[in-house]
């Protein structure tokens, strides 16, 4: 489908008369629903199940967590296990007690304890199928074209993964990534060397029921582009690569036809990708989310390749220096500013220079605590 | 009343009739002027020895004008019932007799009992061969029978004089008597008339209207040529019409002449056939340029598209933005919304036949043309003069070219273009053999950024043989073969690389009969298609490809139907069409059929068993019966009510789960699972001619249900997949409708107002929650558009030169939106409101066109015409859709509007 949208916008710019504008629908619904995300895995730790409710369309609230649950997994051979509520919403496994077990079934059990919805969620039992290792992550650089118009082109860096199953049992593949990165500042400041981490927040997938061999090639994860400072210094992906059984990939396929994109004439009708979670008291309650159970392999690489026009979001244009002359108060000082310079001049006493915060002070955006995986040999 | 004095008039008919002789002459001065005609009567019956008979609710209208140069009865007489329906006869004895609709034969000689019959034939009179006045007097049947009692057949065949190809859809009426017909596509007409001197009217729209003086002696065969206009001028041109839409058996059918289409506005400057069919009430699209359109609540699926009497699986080019069909070919368009013909078959929603040209039979002619997107060229003429003829049109865009100038990296290296082909050889044998071949070819390509490739195909092929067994019984057999196939192909990554194909063939043979049996028309026929369905196959496009080839298994079905059609004329006042139509359909291995648990919704996982079917095997078998019958009650000559039901049983979808339908989407035969979608409407419509027969009213009213329509489980990719019943969703639909329609037909200026309020609703019927919508209630379809407004206007400045502009006005289409998100492992996941729950912006487009002729001579060598139009000219940015985007941080709405401004266009075409 998303071919079909490109097409079609290729030949409305054959037309070259359409336009496109924002649009905010209207709507009179505030449904809440039970919000679901929960992932067990064969890998020692605690494995977490998040419950939350859903948010109205537009807002970027922090989700309402459902406290208060009973929440218990149990297997195929009748062991129960409970899980303790740490956070407001979040339910984790002990780890002494816990830990998946590939070939095993397991089922979420949900009980909500709120006096006006005592409902018994449950899911389906789910088999943890096993995970071979990923045997490679590396990457390119590489031109993208993107956008219409005189954009130019953009650079970067694609990282691109590669794995086999020799036994051919797992056919469905999901990936999640963390990007740690290293930036510094161009100015003598004591907060100078930050690190970020991000979480992707696509879905990747892939189905090799398809091809012969149980064999994924340079599959595209992820793509720094130039214009973010991910490659200015030193960067790290790790991967995390899940087994799925077909039904989770199912849903995960669902929700990236239905999540890019919907509405338009060529688009998929949306609706609600089915949970594996129901609940047990009203068959017409609608769960979003899912339970995983998925066996977990991990990589992670390091980056400090040279890449030609990373942008700096630090350059003097971006971080204007600003002086104020003695006398007044400086307004917002320590939120939006930050002084550089305090250098008292002849006449009118005294001059300020300023730049926004975050040029000053690292921790803005990032974290001065390098992550213990940080050496200086990688 | 109306019965029993028609009687009486017969009788006396006859009465007088043996009165022979020869009439003396009343002379009268003439000092009567203004009076009314019962006081004319009562003067002249007291100065003359006559008496008059008449009824008085005749005449109650009439009043004397000044006749200076009258001197006698007679010619007063004869200047006061000109252009009524009145006729007198004045006997030996001085009896004045008025009668009505019928004239008083009077015949010279005794009626020779014995006289032998001499074949209707030999008295068939060409209406080229007498002039008379302009119009032509023609005398058909034996004048010895003139005198015999009773109604006699008039029948005929209408050809073009220019191109002798018949003339289908000609209005043949009697305006005295309000009765009349309408030559079938061979261009065949039959009626049913009393002897005597009618004034028979031949009219269709884009050719000059014929009047015959006709003197009917007795049954006889009256063929008849019509000479094509430029432009349709003359006012009488439109005023078939009027007469069609009272005559038509039908609830719900149009015919749309190339003429007139032309005529209309245009968007690219390319006269489109689908979008003249959306200016008919009751013809809906999911938006402007969407593939496909929605005919009273029916899905796109639902429409038989026929090109040559084979369906076509594809309309379109460019998404819908033109028609796959150029409009050269096209000779006349005719829709049926309702009251489908029993000889039509396999789609439940509608027939948009497309009549086709034949080549010119005297001479080589052609016409050429280009607009801002597309060239076309087409020429026709005769091999063998008379019997050989060929026609051959072409079509093209030059897009491609116009990318490679767009200076973006992008662009520069994409593609998208079309063509289409049409070509068909005539061949008549004989007087009674007529042979035509027939085929066509559409192509499109598309190539987003030499990454991807599409490619599309339609291709037609017809062999067609009508054989005249008599002039009264026909018989057309034909084979055809459609099919349809698209190709999606990439070699972006080389390990990956593939190739994905669909196709859809068809062959099928048709055998129909055409039976004029006194007052009833008698189609029979029987139609037999095999299809074949290749679902998708996904192959390695290149050496180094680690891609399994894999496809999915065919699909084999036959269908077959039987029908009978009779049309006949009850009474006067009631004519019936009843037709039965028996539908059966076989679909057969080999194929393996999943058979899943009974307790869960179908899936992967829940597949229980597998029931393997060998080559051969049936695998599902349907069959139905699909009555269609139509009642046409005439409460006047201006006014008539018809009634009709039919249902109709499709043994085809097309799987598509996104609001309009997409060349990619895949056909899919009935099988195991999938049962045959199965449509029953009742309509109603009443017609009236106003204002001197000027403007034509129709009100139509419909109810339609369907059965076993498919929709989708949430988010399912419908490409390659191998078992598509789990995840297909039982829907079934319904709909309704009110259709008002006012239209000026005659003079310089015309125009129409077409009105609908129509809803179409859907409901689910699964038991699994992933296989429930909405909780299982009734929800607006993507085409449930209420309000629907269309108004065209035309007005002809001069032979040369016509304007005409159209407005269309409808509610926004259903759509869906997110209404709620949440997030899981910071992925931003939406959910969305019950199905159709809100709607898109109400539409509203106004386009303008100035035709320009720049010379109508006959005899010059070409002629060329400017088409100057302004697509939406109030430049209002509607809504082609609103879709949302998941732009990590949050799901943005967007508007898009397609043709967000007027668009000018400049097409210029010449014959030649």
């Amino acid at each position: 489908m998303k071919h079909i949208r490109q097409l079609l916008l290729l030949s409305l710019l054959v037309f070259d008369n359409s336009c496109i504008t924002p649009f905010i629908p209207k709507t009179n619904e505030d449904k809440e629903l039970l919000v679901v995300e929960g992932l067990i895995t064969d890998q020692p730790g605690a494995n977490t199940i998040k419950l939350s409710k859903s948010l109205p369309l537009g807002t970027r609230n922090v989700a309402t967590p459902v406290k208060g649950c009973t929440v218990t997994i149990s297997d195929d051979l009748n062991n129960t296990f409970s899980l303790s509520e740490t956070v407001a919403g979040t339910y984790v496994t002990d780890p002494s007690i816990f830990q998946g077990v590939v070939g095993r079934f397991y089922t979420l059990h949900i009980n909500i304890n709120a006096s006006d919805n005592n409902h018994n969620y449950e899911s389906d039992p789910i088999e943890m199928k096993p995970v071979p290792p990923i045997d490679s992550i590396y990457y390119q650089k590489v031109t993208i074209q993107e956008g219409s118009g005189n954009s130019a082109s953009q650079e970067g860096c694609q990282v691109y993964l590669n794995t086999h199953d020799p036994t051919n049992h797992c056919k469905f593949y999901r990936w999640e990534f963390t990007e740690t990165w290293e930036f510094i500042l161009p100015y003598t400041v004591p907060n100078k060397i930050c690190w970020i981490s991000d979480n992707s927040d696509m879905i990747n997938i892939k189905n090799t029921s398809i091809i012969a061999e149980d064999k994924i090639e340079q599959y595209p994860l992820n793509f720094i582009s130039n214009e973010t400072d991910r490659l200015r210094v030193k960067y790290s992906i790790l991967v995390n690569q899940y087994s799925l059984n077909e039904d989770e990939y199912l849903y995960w396929e669902k929700l990236q036809n239905l999540s890019e994109q919907v509405g338009g004439l060529y688009d998929m009708i949306p609706s609600a990708v089915p949970s594996n979670v129901y609940c047990l008291d009203d068959p017409n309650e609608k769960v979003q989310g899912y339970f995983s159970v998925s066996a977990r392999s991990s990589k992670r690489i390091f980056i400090r390749d040279h890449f030609a026009g990373v942008v700096n979001p630090y350059t003097d244009a971006v971080c204007i220096a600003d002086t104020i002359f003695g006398g007044a108060a400086i307004p917002n000082l320590n939120i939006w500013v930050w002084v550089i310079i305090d250098q008292p001049t002849p006449p009118p006493g005294f001059q300020v220079i300023t730049r926004t915060k975050g040029c000053y002070d690292c921790t803005v955006r990032g974290t001065n605590v390098p992550p213990d995986f940080w050496t200086e040999n990688n | 009343m109306f019965m029993k004095l028609k009687i009486h008039i017969l009788i006396l008919l006859f009465f007088l009739s043996i009165n022979l002789g020869a009439q003396e002459k009343y002379g009268i001065s003439s000092q009567y002027k203004d009076i009314s005609f019962t006081d004319f009567v009562k003067k002249v019956e007291s100065i003359l020895p006559v008496k008059f008979y008449y009824i008085d609710d005749w005449v109650k209208d009439l009043k004397l004008g000044d006749y200076p140069d009258c001197t006698t009865l007679q010619c007063v007489m004869d200047n006061l019932l000109r252009g009524t329906s009145l006729y007198y006869y004045i006997d030996e004895f001085g009896n004045v007799v008025i009668t009505n609709n019928y004239a008083v034969k009077v015949s010279n000689t005794g009626v020779e009992k014995n006289n032998k019959f001499l074949p209707p034939s030999d008295f068939s009179g060409s209406a080229e061969n007498q002039h008379l006045a302009g119009n032509a007097s023609v005398e058909i049947g034996n004048p010895a029978e003139k005198n015999n009692p009773g109604n006699v057949t008039l029948s005929g065949y209408i050809t073009n004089k220019d191109t002798k190809e018949a003339v289908s859809g000609v209005t043949v009426f009697i305006k005295k008597l309000s009765i009349g017909t309408i030559s079938n596509e061979y261009g065949y007409y039959t009626m049913t008339v009393p002897r005597g001197i009618h004034v028979v009217q031949f009219s269709f729209i884009g050719m000059r209207e014929k009047t015959i003086n006709l003197n009917l002696n007795g049954a006889g065969e009256m063929n008849v040529e019509m000479n094509s206009v430029l432009i349709p001028l003359k006012e009488t041109v439109v005023s078939a019409q009027k007469s069609v839409t009272l005559q038509r058996f039908e609830v719900g059918a149009e015919k749309i002449n190339i003429t007139s289409f032309k005529l209309l506005p245009t968007s690219m400057g390319e006269s489109d056939i689908i979008k003249s069919v959306l200016l008919i009430p009751g013809v809906q699209s999911v938006g402007e340029g969407s593939a496909g359109f929605n005919v009273r609540g029916g899905s796109a699926d639902q429409n038989l598209i026929l090109l040559y009497g084979a369906p076509i699986y594809n309309s379109s080019h460019f998404f819908g933005f033109f028609s796959a069909v150029n409009s050269d070919i096209i000779k006349d368009v005719t829709l049926y919304k309702g009251g489908i013909p029993s000889r039509y078959g396999g789609r439940i929603s509608s027939v948009l036949d497309i009549g086709t040209k034949e080549g010119n039979r005297n001479e080589f002619a052609g016409s050429a043309g280009i607009s801002p997107i597309t060239a076309h060229v087409s020429l026709e003429g005769p091999i063998i003069k008379d019997t050989l003829t060929y026609i051959l049109t072409a079509r093209t865009t030059y897009s491609n070219w116009i990318f490679g100038l767009i200076n973006n990296p992008e662009l520069h290296n994409s593609r998208a273009s079309f063509y289409d082909l049409n070509g068909k050889i005539t061949y008549d044998l004989n007087k009674n053999n007529k042979i035509d071949f027939s085929a066509y070819t559409s192509h499109d390509s598309f190539r987003f950024n030499s990454d991807t490739v599409y490619s599309y195909n339609n291709n037609i092929f017809v062999l067609k043989w009508r054989h005249f067994f008599t002039s009264r019984f026909f018989s057309s057999l034909s084979i055809n073969n459609s099919s349809y196939n698209y190709n999606i192909s990439s070699q972006a990554i080389p390990n990956e690389a593939f190739v994905l194909s669909h196709k859809v063939n068809s062959t099928g043979f048709k055998a129909d009969f055409n039976w004029f049996l006194g007052r009833n028309e008698i189609n029979f026929g029987l139609d037999l298609t095999r299809y074949d369905v290749l679902p998708g196959s996904y192959l390695p496009n290149n050496d180094s490809s680690l891609v399994i080839p894999r496809t999915i298994e065919k699909e084999r079905a036959w269908e077959g139907a039987l029908y009978v059609e009779d049309k006949f004329i009850l009474t006067d006042f009631l004519s019936v069409n009843v037709g039965m139509r028996m539908s059966s359909y076989y679909s057969f291995g080999p194929q393996s059929v999943m058979i899943y648990n009974p307790d869960y919704s179908k899936s992967t996982s829940t597949i229980t068993d597998t029931l393997n079917f060998k080559s051969g095997g049936v695998t599902s078998k349907y069959a139905g019966l699909e009555p269609r019958v139509s009642l046409n009650f005439r409460i006047s000559d201006k006014n008539s009510f018809k009634i009709n039901y039919n249902r109709t049983r499709q043994y085809l979808h097309l799987l598509s789960n996104s609001t309009s339908i997409a060349p990619t989407d895949t056909w899919k035969l009935c099988d195991y699972y999938l049962k045959p979608q199965i449509g029953d409407q009742v309509a109603i419509g009443f017609y009236e001619l106003l204002f001197k027969n000027n403007f034509e009213a129709s009100a139509e009213l419909y109810y339609k249900t369907i059965k076993n329509m498919v929709d989708f489980k949430g988010g399912t990719n419908l490409i390659m997949d191998d078992n598509i019943e789990k995840d297909i969703v039982n829907v079934k639909g319904k709909a309704y409708g009110l259709e008002l329609v006012l239209k000026k037909t005659e003079g310089k200026i015309r125009y129409s107002i077409g009105y609908t309020y129509s809803r179409t609703f859907i409901k689910s019927l699964g038991t699994f929650s992933d296989e429930i919508i909405n909780s299982g209630k009734w929800f607006p379809a993507n085409f449930d558009k209420p309000n629907d407004l269309v108004v065209t206007f035309n007005y002809l400045f001069s032979r040369r030169i016509s304007f005409s502009s159209n407005y269309t006005y409808s509610t926004g289409r259903p759509i869906t939106y997110p209404i709620a998100t949440y997030d899981i492992s910071d992925k931003l996941l939406v959910t969305y409101s019950d199905r159709n729950e809100y709607r898109i912006p109400d539409y509203s487009r106004l386009d303008l066109s100035l035709k320009v002729s720049g010379n109508l001579k006959s005899h010059k060598i070409a002629h060329p015409n400017w088409t100057f139009s302004i697509y939406n000219l109030l430049g209002r940015e509607n809504v082609y859709s609103i879709y949302f985007k998941n732009q990590g941080e949050f799901v943005n709405g967007y508007k898009l509007s397609v043709f967000g401004r007027a668009i000018p266009s400049v097409t210029f075409s010449f014959d030649f």
